[in-house]
């Protein structure tokens, strides 16, 4: 691969980030290349030393999303930070995605049984719409306690959600620092 | 070779080291790493972004006496002292681990 070759692969592999962000990362590498070249060693030689051009490109990617994520947390910023991270490799599959799989279990189940719980009384009064026979003044009472107590779940599980996503976004960091990458049988 | 799995963090301490006394430019940090550690080079600019955007690295621009101008890396405040706290870790890690070298040499 040439220096030209390089920088191809390369640009082509960062085409999802913004352009100041990917010209900057180019610019660093045509330097790494001219400084190179200027001590007598070949394009060939450089571009070898350097690894792949996919890989480079997925950690600047990793950086990038992660940045967005303490920027904004918001939902998508979370999946594609996620996604990038799991990109870097199949080690990163197993250790992120089942932990990110089993986070999203729990919160889902969570809202699930608030909502269930605050919507409680829609359903009670459906019931006694379809069966009035069966009217009693403690099926009331209970549904109103679970409409109450949903309202506390959801509100619980509104700091639970974020800071679970908090916790996991730190987790993700962890890994990006110290997980694979950079040495060459990695 | 070392678990490849507690590399990456050795390079980021690598780094840091580097410029503890002086500001380098890109490619020189590059090879002075892979003088001594098997390096994929190109990996060590992902690093260098990072910690840039975390705040541990300012970069300036400077003229070189041959060709362009290089960019250059200098650690901020915050980079120093993280780097003192990755090198008590380093330090604590590598005492720990020569101890039980020593032992189980003698032990045989």
């Amino acid at each position: 691969m040439n220096k030209g070759q390089f920088i191809e692969k390369l640009n082509d592999a960062l085409k999802r980030l913004p352009s100041s962000e990917r010209e900057d990362i180019i610019n660093d590498f045509e330097e790494h290349f001219e400084i190179g070249l200027s001590e007598g060693k070949t394009e060939q030689e450089i571009a070898a030393s350097l690894g792949s051009p996919q890989q480079i490109a997925k950690e600047m990617i990793v950086t990038y999303r992660l940045e967005q994520v303490e920027e904004t947390a918001s939902t998508g910023n979370i999946f594609r930070a996620v996604w990038a991270v799991i990109g870097l490799g199949f080690f990163n599959l197993v250790i992120v995605l089942g932990p990110f799989i089993a986070l999203l279990g729990i919160l889902f189940s969570g809202w699930v049984i608030g909502v269930t719980f605050l919507l409680n009384p829609v359903l009670y009064l459906l019931n006694v719409v379809i069966y009035p026979e069966v009217f009693e003044l403690y099926g009331l009472f209970f549904t109103i306690a679970l409409c109450g107590l949903g309202i506390f779940v959801i509100i619980g599980m509104y700091y639970v959600t974020r800071w679970l996503f908090k916790g996991f976004i730190r987790y993700l960091n962890f890994n990006v620092r110290m997980v694979k990458g950079g040495m060459k049988d990695a | 070779m070392l678990n490849v799995q507690f590399k990456k963090g050795v390079l980021e301490l690598c780094v840091l080291v580097l410029l503890d006394r002086q500001d380098r430019y890109g490619y020189e940090l590059v090879q002075k790493i892979s003088d001594q550690i098997a390096i994929s080079e190109g990996t060590v600019y992902p690093l260098l972004r990072r910690l840039t955007k975390e705040g541990y690295f300012t970069t300036y621009l400077k003229e070189s006496s041959e060709g362009p101008s290089r960019k250059y890396y200098a650690l901020t405040d915050e980079g120093r002292q993280y780097l003192h706290e990755l090198l008590r870790e380093w330090d604590e890690f590598t005492n720990g681990v020569n101890e039980l070298i020593k032992e189980g040499v003698s032990d045989e």
